[in-house]
């Protein structure tokens, strides 16, 4: 739901990096963000590239991989992912508790995080 | 000897590994440690729209009497209502307008404290905006986390928004006065609440009317 705040956040740290760096073009931008945020990649990507019109990362790719979910369970010791592979999974608010067991004592390891991993540019 | 050297632009791969809710994780540190050095006991009050969470803030200042003792961190999109309601009650308030914003960050936070007079001030409120999603990803840096929920948001709120019932510290269920009317049974929401968060005391209140309240302020470690 607060896509447009994260995706204005990217945006300054591309523009800054690329300026840094000295690219005179932005080609790409790879993100990666878990699947326990309630982040959608589809609106992130879409104001990102809202956001880079009128810059010098207009029209660059932008690609969202999802970070799948890790957690543990405190009540059965179970590990391992949400059990969210299904094709649709990203449309559902995934359940919060454990897989194996139902528990909503779990311990999440990973899939909260929003992370700009590595950006191309033109020099 | 000729020699070909490739010309034009070259693409180069910077790596960032930039996790951009870590900023708000670590400023929501530098937060928590701002509100120790000042003996403040902070609380995150977090709820869906008009689930009750300025008259809550209300009720328990009545029950407090601690006048300015306690200071309010009022956050709303752009109006000032929440932050003049709360001023009746003779708490220091300060409005964060977050504009567009869906939840307050840590960032607001610090701001808005870096504004504030504090001392002498014991207890701070933060009034989150009114979500019961984007809050629970944004820790400001409160010392407890409060999430209130109201009987006339009906009998699912909890099993569909646990993420956010995960990280309270305490769970109320307002306007229980309205249950019967809305055919919501608050034992089924306390079992939701006890299944999600069994660590969380779950309290039945009527804010309106003052009922419960103590429940609440025990339950911070408050003394009225």
């Amino acid at each position: 739901m607060h896509e447009f705040s994260i995706a204005d956040a990217i945006v300054k740290n591309v523009l800054e990096t690329a300026k840094k760096n000295k690219g005179k073009k932005v080609v790409s931008v790879l993100l990666e963000i878990g699947e326990l945020t309630h982040l959608s990649g589809e609106q992130v990507s879409f104001w990102i590239k809202e956001l880079f019109k009128d810059s010098v990362a207009e029209g660059a790719e932008v690609k969202v991989k999802t970070i799948k979910a890790r957690i543990q369970c405190k009540g059965c010791g179970y590990k391992g992912g949400m059990g969210s592979d299904q094709e649709d999974s990203f449309l559902q608010v995934i359940p919060a508790s454990c897989p194996r067991c139902n528990s909503f004592q779990i311990k999440i390891e990973k899939g909260r995080e929003c992370i700009l991993r590595r950006i191309q540019v033109l020099k | 000897m000729k020699i070909i050297k490739a010309t034009g632009p070259e693409i180069f791969d910077i790596e960032l590994e930039k996790d951009l809710l870590a900023k708000n994780k670590s400023l929501a540190k530098g937060n928590r440690r701002r509100f120790d050095s000042s003996n403040i006991l902070a609380i995150d009050i977090m709820g869906s729209i008009g689930s009750g969470k300025t008259s809550l803030i209300k009720a328990i200042l009545r029950k407090l009497r601690m006048g300015t003792k306690v200071a309010v961190i009022a956050g709303d999109l752009t109006t000032t209502i929440d932050a003049e309601r709360i001023e009746t009650e003779g708490a220091r308030v300060i409005q964060v307008n977050t504009g567009k914003e869906c939840h307050l960050d840590a960032n607001l936070i610090r701001r808005a404290v870096g504004k504030m007079k504090l001392d002498g001030v014991e207890v701070l409120f933060i009034e989150n905006v009114g979500n019961l999603i984007c809050p629970g990803e944004f820790p400001l840096g409160a010392h407890k986390r409060l999430v209130v929920t109201s009987v006339t948001e009906g009998p699912y709120t909890l099993m569909k928004h646990p993420y956010i019932f995960r990280e309270a510290d305490i769970i109320v269920l307002n306007k229980i006065d309205l249950a019967k009317a809305m055919k919501v049974n608050p034992s089924q929401l306390e079992k939701d609440a006890y299944r999600i968060n069994p660590q969380a005391p779950f309290i039945k209140v009527n804010a309106l009317k003052g009922l419960g309240i103590s429940k609440i302020i025990d339950a911070l470690g408050l003394k009225p």
